[in-house]
């Protein structure tokens, strides 16, 4: 939810969000956790050299790398941050 | 007392704490900075990283802390009368409940969006973090026992509730293929899925366990605990997406409309209390101190609140602003809610009272869920069936979450040992298995003292935590400090007491058969609670010591 969408916002549209944060919020969540999960594998099948996992980078890496730059930070941070048994619970 | 003169004192009490009490917290110590970007702006990611409103983080907090435990608690509890367990929920809330909930947030926030495992490491130990992380996954084992008996007992005690929690559970996994599959419109989806849960609950009334299956298996525990295991099992293997998501959308729904015409229920009828205020200090499920104050958790205080605020909500708090009206605001709604429980099991009749907790806390819920619809003319016999179902719904929501967790947890820990346990299935089996064990042989109050304990234990941590945070960065802590102090002396006082109780029967042979396996099990976990939270007591108590003679340093070379 953006600022301007936020903005437009009065009484309905602050109960309108508190429904969809209530009933939709967390699938929307675990449906993105899933699809990023899957994405940063891939990456890390592909790129993991770049994190130091002895991969050697194939031909198809270099030819995916301009498609991969845009993410390159997120799934760093992502890979690198420290997680722990909580992670999956929220 | 009337009931809506609890309800008054509640919102009176919210408005207090929240306007003056936690804005002074948020103004004067925390600081709380419009322009600080948070860790969901600094680190978005567009996954758990997110810049979100608040008002949809006030509703997924909501939806994330208020489970069966806000309305079980007080039920239980009031047995030492009504005016202890409502002077406790109004205390404990406001003087320790908002403080956990926001100040876990803002730690994690201040703390780059940090989960309990780094934060404990950074700030008091490595061993801490171990001892943390072992504790946490007993914690959801007794969480899964705790709230499966919920399940059975409710199961047994109302026969419309299995047939409404099926039509509830094919309306969900509808849900799912509708969204996901079929990609239909969400309030088509959603009118359609409701529609059917709530058809469920009339069948339910039309067609009671008894008829279906017989008496002899609708009051059978080991059927309704296998039921409640094996809908978690499938909820752990299958992906998130087909069974538990859309089961808990659907859920959301019958939850919400219930309570929402619930309180109107109450102020249309405004009945008195009935059960006598105080019943005397110590009860057949123990002392008043330490007992009731680990009986009532969520609705005072709860560890649980503290993984969701610093693990989810902190990561896409946009604004540092916005954690008081999500960490503290949320708080109090659940107060709220914890008054509405209290206020159900608080005005039925004694006699009535007493016949109804020996079934389980789900059947004193939904006579009340029953009387107050029935104010907005639902049939007694249709409101009865969806207070169960709303019941059961609260209490599976939390444990299919628990087990798929414990899948994870099972794979984390054990993966090194054997291969094997990195299979979804023997992770989910196992945990599975420990949570049926704990339903069928331990005495359900019992049970739910110790979660309780170890929720209020949890919490305890979480301010224990919270201090060292605010000590190594030099901040005033005496207002998080002393409700850990509180919380953990009654918590750890709670845990043996209840461990002692169970295992002396053990050890005097004064328990066989199954209750022998339940009283054994809940006491070894009870005690080893106890042992890890000494620990870390210990590393935390060293930490504090650590940060003060840091600061008396550094107020010396200034000098």
């Amino acid at each position: 939810m953006g600022e301007d969408d936020k903005k437009k916002g009065g009484f309905f549209q602050a109960v309108k969000e508190f429904v969809y944060g209530v009933a939709a919020h967390d699938s929307a969540r675990f449906a993105l956790k899933s699809r990023a999960s899957m994405e940063h594998l891939f990456i890390l099948i592909t790129m993991g050299d770049m994190l130091g996992v002895p991969i050697l980078p194939p031909y198809y890496s270099l030819r995916l790398l301009p498609y991969v730059v845009p993410q390159i930070s997120t799934w760093k941070r992502r890979m690198l941050r420290e997680k722990d048994l909580t992670d999956a619970l929220a | 007392m009337n009931s809506v003169f609890v309800l008054i004192i509640g919102f009176i009490v919210s408005f207090i704490g929240y306007k003056f009490y936690a804005k002074r917290i948020d103004t004067n110590i925390i600081k709380a900075d419009a322009k600080r970007a948070t860790p969901a702006k600094m680190y978005m990611d567009g996954v758990e990283f997110m810049p979100t409103s608040k008002n949809i983080l006030f509703g997924y907090q909501f939806k994330s802390i208020a489970g069966a435990a806000p309305i079980i608690g007080p039920i239980i509890a009031i047995q030492w009368g009504w005016l202890p367990a409502l002077a406790w929920i109004l205390m404990g809330a406001f003087f320790i409940g908002w403080v956990q909930d926001y100040s876990s947030s803002m730690m994690a926030m201040r703390n780059e969006g940090a989960s309990f495992g780094g934060l404990s490491h950074k700030l008091i130990s490595p061993r801490a973090r171990i001892i943390l992380l072992s504790f946490i996954y007993f914690y959801l084992l007794l969480i899964a026992g705790a709230f499966g008996n919920v399940v059975v007992s409710t199961a047994i005690g109302l026969k419309a509730a299995p047939m409404a929690w099926l039509f509830l559970t094919i309306a969900g996994v509808f849900a799912g293929q509708m969204i996901y599959r079929w990609k239909k419109d969400i309030i088509l989806t959603t009118v359609v899925t409701v529609v059917i849960a709530l058809v469920g609950i009339w069948v339910g009334t039309q067609l009671p366990s008894d008829k279906v299956v017989g008496a002899d298996l609708a009051n059978s525990r080991w059927v309704w605990a296998i039921a409640a295991f094996v809908f978690c099992y499938f909820a752990a293997v299958l992906p998130i997406w087909r069974f538990a998501l859309p089961i808990n959308y659907v859920a959301s729904y019958i939850v919400f409309l219930g309570l929402f015409f619930g309180v109107i229920g109450i102020f249309i009828l405004h009945p008195n209390f009935n059960l006598p205020a105080y019943t005397g200090f110590n009860i057949r499920i123990g002392p008043i101190w330490p007992i009731m104050f680990v009986t009532i958790a969520c609705g005072a205080i709860s560890g649980w609140h503290s993984i969701v605020s610093s693990s989810g909500t902190a990561r896409q708090l946009e604004n540092e602003l916005d954690a008081r009206p999500v960490g503290a605001g949320v708080m109090f709604v659940e107060m709220m809610l914890a008054l509405f429980a209290l206020i159900i099991a608080g005005t039925i009749l004694p006699a009535e009272y007493a016949a109804a907790i020996q079934k389980g806390p789900g059947v004193i819920f939904s006579a009340g869920v029953s009387r107050f619809l029935g104010a907005l003319g639902l049939p007694a016999e249709l409101g009865r069936a969806y207070g169960s179902v709303m019941m059961i719904v609260l209490a599976v929501t939390i444990m299919q979450l628990v087990i798929r967790f414990m899948r994870v947890a099972t794979s984390e820990l054990l993966s090194d040992v054997s291969p094997i346990f990195r299979n979804a299935h023997v992770g989910t089996f196992i945990a599975s298995v420990l949570g049926i064990t704990l339903v069928l042989t331990g005495w359900w109050q019992y049970l739910w003292v110790l979660f309780g304990g170890a929720n209020q234990l949890m919490a305890s941590l979480a301010l224990m935590l919270v201090s060292a945070w605010l000590m190594s960065e030099g901040r005033s802590a005496a207002w998080a400090f002393y409700p850990m102090i509180f919380m953990f002396i009654t918590t750890i006082a709670a845990l043996i007491y209840t461990s002692y109780s169970l295992l002396s029967k053990v050890l005097s042979g004064a328990v066989k058969g199954e209750a022998l396996v339940g009283n054994t099990l809940m006491g070894l976990v009870g005690f080893f609670l106890v042992l890890a939270a000494l620990v870390l007591a210990t590393e935390g108590f060293k930490a504090f010591r650590r940060y003060r003679t840091i600061r008396a340093e550094a107020a010396a070379a200034k000098a």
